[in-house]
């Protein structure tokens, strides 16, 4: 416990007792991760971290202790296991919202930014559902009807790229069950593709 | 995004931290080669599409773009060659087929292939203008299959075989055709055309040819077009079935020009069986079948018409030459639709009429008893019952009537009012009111002239005046023409004129003296002696001789001041006429010059003592006649419609725009075809001159303002 202690006063500043984000920038750098990775993401959900860019010391120890790791040297370790335990599908869809969480920065936030959530669905699911990243990031910046995206119409998308075979999407049904954005994207794949 | 946010997670863009190996590229391009493959091969359903996506999408994002591409292209090629040897080593009637299923095939592959390389396609082709995928395999598939040199003629021959066997009655696979004529368009219009559309026309073009010229041979006029016309509507089928929409007017355009155009004459003119046959038999549906395919080619109308006419003025001719002919009354059969389209195609119908009974009651009718005149003024009225230009006609008639009446040659005056008596019949008296005023103003001059000569005894030595005063709203109308008459003769008109305005004050009278004749004796140089017979403006010309031997052009011009084109008539028909040329004219030429010289011909000579020199016999318009007709028609036409919209609208109050113009067009009808556009222009007159308005809610709606 004291060496997880110990750790966390390697990136924290004393004054506020939290790891900023110039003490996460860092951290990275010692784990041999890039800041714009998805793994620093993973490590923010086993935290339950809850402010963007810092960690608090519960936080920290929260997360330190569910991987078993008290040094620097055994964290860097633990985390190729942290992405395999992240990556489990019932895991992931939480994973999933909690980045969408994380990423709202003020009190009464609801909504994010297209530019942001162009880049969070690159960063989070790019790898994964490459093409369907790739045509909705595109449909994104040119359409007009919407300049935020919502919690909803996020989890709309997870649930599109798991259940619609892309790119010729036959049970797509447009209706209730999906976010008008998405039917709107879909009208235009289709669109496109005659 | 403004700096005040604490943002301090800066998510950058997304940077691979995968190491750029140019075996990877290799690598990733075979997979991507071999998955083309398998997809080419209908072996596609093992492969994970997200994963090649991403593969490609890896290439482009590490600037292995270019690999891509070309290995694209090259592996495509490849399985299009191996396609087209196995597409030419079709056998006979599967040749088509093979070809269209691995058309579809490699459609099908395409899409594919283009939905992988979609990042690609939007990326890397966008930044280098090249030919997207999609494009690109369509020039593959044309380039590598369809022009191939062991594919490409025999593909067209096979189609164009298809065609003609079909033509010849066999049945063909349609669906088949349509998918390859599909396929031409799929690849772009410019290959349809080159490749398949432009030969295709020209082999129709040979077919009818040939067919035409059999066909001609063998059948009569009425079975020849009803050949024509199923073939024409067995194209435009053809098109519809398995030819681009846009090939239709072309063909249809081969089929009129072989079958049609190019044997019209023939056709029409055709012994036994052509359009003149089928006017005499009745044959409504042959001439209407006539009509429809002549319609469809230039002059083809023309051509029925110039028939039509010629063949009209010989019946007329006919009917005076064999007067028991004239009793049958099945040559004049015609109580059908399709002759009343005949009649009234040829716009110049009612002049021929008029025409054919002008010359009928100037000499055709002479020494025919009648009964028999009767019988020819009635068969004049069948026909003129199937005009639709009656005002036309009147027009004519009318001008026709003012010259046979001015210059005394009409041969029955009871023929001439009986015609008017059916006339009036037939259109009520308003049609024949002023053709009776003419009449009346030839009986009230006769006697005014006894009353003048009674009154001026002493003018009964010297010329011998005869004057037809003419009440102009009765006559056609024309300008005055200035004319300066011989002394002789203007003397003589001055005292009429002031002997008539004694008797009938508040009168004007204007001599016409484009409408005279004159009788004229001379004496030639070797003396013969003739009486001629001259217009008033030949009497001018001819009177200045009597004090010049020579008289130039400008000198005849100046001295009786008639109008040059006028002048120039006058001296033609008496220098350059055969058998008139009282005077003589240097040069010889046929046109008059404005620097010609005249003199008496003394060597002129003539069987007859009495010589005809004038030129007032009624002929068929000029064209700019014609037009200046038509004009005054059309004019004439304005104010009876506008009476015929008050009428309707005065008893109706009101009354939408679709009515106005059927009751205007029946009430009309007698007289002529009422233009709707025309009957639109007088609506819109009278609303400005607040006859008529229009109603504020219903735009169609007219009102009737009292």
């Amino acid at each position: 416990m004291n060496s997880i202690i110990a750790v966390f006063h390697q990136y924290s500043k004393t004054s506020s007792n939290l790891i900023d984000p110039q003490g996460i920038v860092l951290l990275c750098s010692d784990l041999d991760v890039s800041r714009t990775d998805i793994t620093i993401l993973m490590l923010a959900w086993k935290m339950k971290a809850e402010k963007q860019g810092y960690f608090t010391q519960e936080e920290w120890t929260r997360g330190l202790m569910a991987l078993r790791a008290d040094t620097l040297d055994k964290l860097r370790k633990a985390l190729p296991e942290l992405e395999k335990e992240v990556r489990t599908p019932s895991n992931f869809a939480d994973f999933y919202a909690y980045t969408f969480r994380y990423s709202l920065t003020e009190k009464e936030q609801e909504s994010i930014d297209i530019e942001t959530i162009c880049q969070l669905l690159d960063i989070v699911v790019g790898s994964t559902f490459r093409p369907q990243v790739d045509y909705f990031v595109e449909y994104l910046k040119i359409q007009n009807d919407y300049k935020v995206i919502n919690m909803d119409q996020w989890m709309g998308f997870y649930r599109f790229c798991n259940e619609i075979s892309f790119p010729d999407m036959s049970e797509y049904n447009p209706g209730p069950a999906w976010p008008l954005l998405l039917n709107n994207f879909v009208e235009w794949i289709r669109d496109k593709q005659a | 995004m403004s700096n005040q946010k604490k943002r301090n997670f800066q998510i950058e863009a997304f940077k691979h931290r995968v190491v750029v190996d140019p075996k990877y590229a290799d690598k990733t391009w075979q997979i991507l080669e071999r998955a083309i493959h398998q997809i080419y091969n209908q072996d596609a359903s093992g492969l994970s599409f997200e994963e090649l996506y991403r593969n490609a999408y890896n290439m482009v994002l590490h600037k292995f773009g270019d690999k891509l591409y070309t290995g694209f292209i090259a592996t495509m090629t490849a399985h299009l060659k191996d396609k087209s040897k196995l597409i030419e080593a079709a056998q006979g009637g599967s040749f088509l087929e093979e070809l269209n299923k691995k058309w579809n095939e490699h459609n099908k592959a395409l899409e594919m292939i283009r939905d992988i390389l979609m990042y690609m396609d939007r990326t890397y082709i966008e930044s280098t203008k090249k030919p997207h995928v999609h494009p690109m395999g369509l020039s593959l598939w044309r380039d590598n299959v369809v022009h191939s040199p062991k594919i490409h003629s025999r593909l067209l021959n096979t189609l164009l075989d298809l065609v003609h066997k079909e033509r010849t009655g066999e049945v063909i696979d349609r669906g088949l055709v349509r998918n390859v004529t599909k396929m031409f368009m799929d690849l772009g219009e410019s290959v349809y055309q080159d490749d398949f559309e432009k030969p295709f026309l020209d082999a129709s073009s040979e077919f009818y040819k040939v067919e035409s010229q059999e066909f001609i041979e063998s059948c009569d006029c009425g079975d020849y077009l009803k050949k024509a016309e199923k073939r024409l509507t067995e194209e435009i089928d053809r098109v519809g079935h398995y030819l681009d929409a846009k090939s239709e007017d072309k063909i249809t355009s081969v089929v009129e020009k072989e079958m049609i155009a190019n044997h019209m004459q023939r056709l029409v003119l055709m012994e036994n069986s052509g359009l003149v046959t089928m006017l005499l038999n009745d044959k409504y549906e042959d001439l209407g079948r006539m009509y429809n395919l002549f319609r469809r080619v230039t002059n083809g109308l023309a051509t029925v018409r110039d028939v039509m006419t010629s063949h009209l003025r010989e019946m007329g001719k006919q009917l005076v030459t064999d007067p028991e002919k004239s009793k049958d009354p099945v040559e004049f059969n015609a109580s059908n639709s399709s002759f009343e389209y005949f009649i009234n195609l040829n716009a110049r119908s009612p002049e021929f009429i008029s025409l054919f009974v002008d010359d009928k009651l100037r000499k055709g009718l002479k020494g025919i008893a009648d009964a028999d005149v009767e019988v020819v003024l009635d068969k004049v009225m069948m026909l003129f019952r199937y005009l639709q230009e009656k005002d036309v006609f009147e027009k004519y008639y009318k001008q026709h009537l003012a010259k046979r009446l001015l210059s005394g040659k009409t041969v029955s005056d009871d023929a001439e009012k009986s015609l008017i008596v059916k006339l009036k019949t037939e259109c009520g008296y308003q049609f024949t009111s002023k053709l009776e005023g003419m009449f009346t103003d030839m009986k009230t001059s006769e006697d005014t002239m006894r009353g003048f000569y009674g009154s001026h005894p002493e003018l009964s030595e010297g010329p011998t005046l005869i004057v037809q005063v003419l009440t102009t709203g009765s006559w056609p109308t024309q300008p005055a023409v200035p004319c300066n008459l011989p002394a002789e003769v203007s003397v003589l008109c001055e005292k009429f004129r002031s002997y008539y305005l004694g008797t009938h004050t508040g009168r004007r009278l204007s001599w016409q003296t484009n409408m005279g004749t004159a009788d004229i004796k001379a004496i030639f140089g070797k003396g013969q002696k003739h009486e001629l017979n001259v217009s008033t403006f030949q009497m001018c010309v001819l009177m200045l001789f009597n004090n010049s031997d020579r008289l130039s052009y400008k000198e005849i011009e100046q001295a009786t001041e008639i109008p040059a084109p006028d002048l120039k008539r006058c001296l033609q028909s008496l220098a350059c006429v055969k058998g008139k040329n009282v005077i003589k004219k240097e040069p010889m030429s046929k046109d008059i010059g404005e620097e010609d010289l005249f003199c008496v011909n003394d060597k002129f000579t003539s069987k007859f003592y009495k010589v005809k020199i004038g030129t007032v016999v009624a002929q068929k318009e000029t064209e700019p006649e014609k037009q200046e007709t038509r004009q005054r028609v059309e004019e004439d036409r304005k104010p009876q419609i506008e009476a015929a919209i008050v009428r309707i609208m005065k008893s109706r109050k009101i009354l939408d725009h679709n009515n106005i113009i059927a009751e205007v067009t029946k009430q009309l009808q007698p007289r002529f075809l009422a233009n709707p556009t025309e009957i639109k222009k007088r609506i819109e007159s009278l609303i400005e001159r607040d006859f008529l308005e229009r109603d504020n809610t219903d735009r169609k709606l007219y009102r009737y303002l009292a």
